[in-house]
Parts: C-alpha cells; sequence; structure tokens
C-alpha cells in the first residue's frame, strides 16, 4: 500500500492523521484518502501530516485527483527531502490554484509546529 | 534568479521534446535529484507526455467505438435495402408478385432471384408476376440475370408473368430470349392477376 494511514495528535494534542506516502500513488489509493477526510467521514477537516519517501511517484490518475481534495482536510504538512518528489507535489499545487492550507517542509518538526499554530 | 543548466541536461530534454514532436509519447525525461527550478519544468514535460498519451488513447477507444457504430449502421442499412428491394407479396394463395423499383444490377438481380426462389418453393406457388413498371434501367449484363431466374422459376414449377416491360427493354428480351424460356407479358400488374386468378377459376369466388 502506498499510503500507510495513522491516527496521531499534534504535540499540543490535536487530532492528526499521519500518513506515510511510498511507491506509485493511483487513482485508487488517491480516493481511498478522500474516503477517509469526506464529510461525515472519521477524518473530515483533520490535520494531515504526510511524510512522502524519495522514489514516490503518482500516477496521472492521482494528480489529477488530488486537487479536490483540499476543502476535505483541515491543512496537510507535506514532509519531503525528495526534490524529484517535492517537484511533482509542487505540480499538483499548482493545479489546485491557491492552497493555502498545505505546506512543504523538509522536517517532520516543523510540519507539526505548522499544523499545531493554525486555527482549523 | 539566475540557473546554471548542464549542456547534457539540456541536450536531453531537447531530445525528448524532438522524439515527443515525432509522435512518441512514450520517452521520457530522465529525471535526477536536482535541486533547482528546472527539475519543475523536466517533471512537467513529463506530466504533459503522460496526458498526451491518456488522450491518444481516449481518441482511439472513440474511433473504434465510432467505426464499430458505422460498421452496424451500414450492417443495418444493408438488410433494409434489401428487404425493400425485394418486397415479394402474397397476392394470392400461390400467386407471388414482386413490384421492383429502382436500378436493377447484378448484385440486386442476384438477391431478387435467391429471395423469390425461396418463396415459391416455399408458399408452394404456382405463378409469380414480376413488375418492372418502377424499373429505371436494367444494366446490360443483368437481363440475362433475370431471364435465368424467369427459368430457375419454371424448373420449380411455377409459372412466370412479367409486366410493365417499357419500350426499351421489350426488343433486349426478344433477343436474349430462346424456345426454353415462356415468359408471358401483360401490360400492367392488374392484368396478370386477372389472368392468373381467371386461371385457378378463383374470379368471383370468394378467397378462402
Amino acid at each position: 500500500m502506498p499510503f500507510l494511514y495513522e491516527e496521531a495528535t499534534t504535540p499540543q494534542g490535536k487530532p492528526l492523521l499521519r500518513i506515510t506516502a511510498r511507491d506509485e500513488v493511483t487513482l485508487a489509493d488517491a480516493e481511498s484518502l478522500g474516503a477517509r477526510i469526506e464529510e461525515g467521514a472519521p477524518n473530515h477537516r483533520w490535520r494531515i501530516l504526510s511524510i512522502v519517501e524519495k522514489g514516490t511517484e503518482y500516477s496521472a490518475g492521482a494528480r489529477k485527483y488530488f486537487p479536490s481534495l483540499q476543502p476535505k482536510y483541515g491543512a496537510i504538512a507535506v514532509v519531503v527531502t525528495s526534490p524529484i518528489v517535492r517537484a511533482a507535489i509542487n505540480m499538483m499545487m499548482r493545479l489546485t490554484g491557491q492552497a493555502p492550507n498545505l505546506h512543504l517542509f523538509t522536517t517532520e518538526a516543523e510540519g507539526l509546529a505548522w499544523l499545531d499554530g493554525l486555527e482549523i | 534568479m539566475s540557473l546554471t543548466i548542464s549542456q547534457a541536461r539540456l541536450h536531453e530534454l531537447l531530445n525528448v521534446l524532438v522524439t515527443a514532436g515525432s509522435g512518441d509519447y512514450d520517452v521520457r525525461v530522465r529525471l535526477e535529484e536536482n535541486e533547482d527550478a528546472l527539475l519543475d519544468v523536466e517533471l512537467g514535460i513529463n506530466y504533459l507526455l503522460d496526458d498526451l498519451i491518456d488522450r491518444r488513447d481516449q481518441n482511439e477507444a472513440q474511433e473504434e467505438e465510432l467505426l464499430t457504430r458505422a460498421r452496424q449502421l451500414a450492417r443495418q442499412q444493408d438488410e433494409l435495402v434489401q428487404a425493400l428491394s425485394t418486397p415479394v407479396i402474397v397476392a394470392w394463395p400461390g400467386v407471388l408478385a414482386l413490384p421492383l423499383v429502382g436500378r436493377i444490377d447484378d448484385a440486386r438481380a442476384a438477391t431478387i432471384t435467391s429471395v423469390l426462389l425461396e418463396r415459391v418453393a416455399a408458399e408452394r406457388a404456382t405463378h409469380v408476376i414480376v413488375d418492372l413498371t418502377g424499373v429505371a434501367a436494367i444494366a446490360g449484363p443483368t437481363l440475362p440475370a433475370l431471364l435465368r431466374m424467369v427459368r430457375a422459376i419454371g424448373l420449380l414449377g411455377a409459372q412466370c408473368l412479367l409486366t410493365g416491360i417499357r419500350a426499351d427493354v421489350a426488343p433486349q428480351i426478344v433477343a436474349l430470349c430462346d424456345a426454353e424460356i415462356h415468359v408471358r407479358a401483360l401490360a400492367q400488374l392488374s392484368d396478370a392477376l386477372a389472368l392468373v386468378l381467371a386461371e385457378k377459376g378463383a374470379l368471383g369466388q370468394p378467397h378462402k
């Protein structure tokens, strides 16, 4: 599974969905995330910390689907160290247009601090 | 912001663009973990090529679907034309009438012969009236085919009557007829029907 989900809390105790991404993310994988954060679903409007491993790739279907998720999450901190993966996420962000509730970070601590500082 | 790009990366990028420009969308820019803005461009080109392949596949699928539909419509049209081109009518028990309309070529003559002989056998017909009033033209080599049909009807034990023969077709029939073909010709279909019914003793009797 390219996505591993874990429900946790931020350092300040706020609900957090932690996702580890690896390998090739398909449309089905992206839709499984969509189902978790759909209105009425358990993780709707949660803070999300996404750790994207080096070598993770996004299929064309997944790339087109992700922008539709924007209103369904509270905020996403994406932790990415690979320049290629960062470029891929940047490309999806361009498709989304403005995504003020999505930020890229190079460390988990930075991402968590940003998520804790947000009022959602 | 300035950007230093190696000749190799630029060369690779151009090669991919040229290859894609020639219609090969399977080519991709080889990505390396370079921390620069050109990586976004390289990745963007790869994504664009993914999209081009998707659209090409969709177009091919739509084209195939349209072709299948066109073939289906052509087949239905052929069936309809064939049905309309050989309207065999049971005018009376044992009497078939075939009013032909339009141009008759070899293919149509063959279809008419096949359908008509089948009906003669199925209906155990004694008489077949072929009405040529609506026939605009008979292709030169087709007339012999129609006359062979008349002979074949005779071999099945039915008598063939031709009606509505045009003035320009009559000499052709005379030239082609031999002693073995007995063609009875009348001016109108109604004349032929009256003659046949009289022969059968059916005139003035209620239809059973």
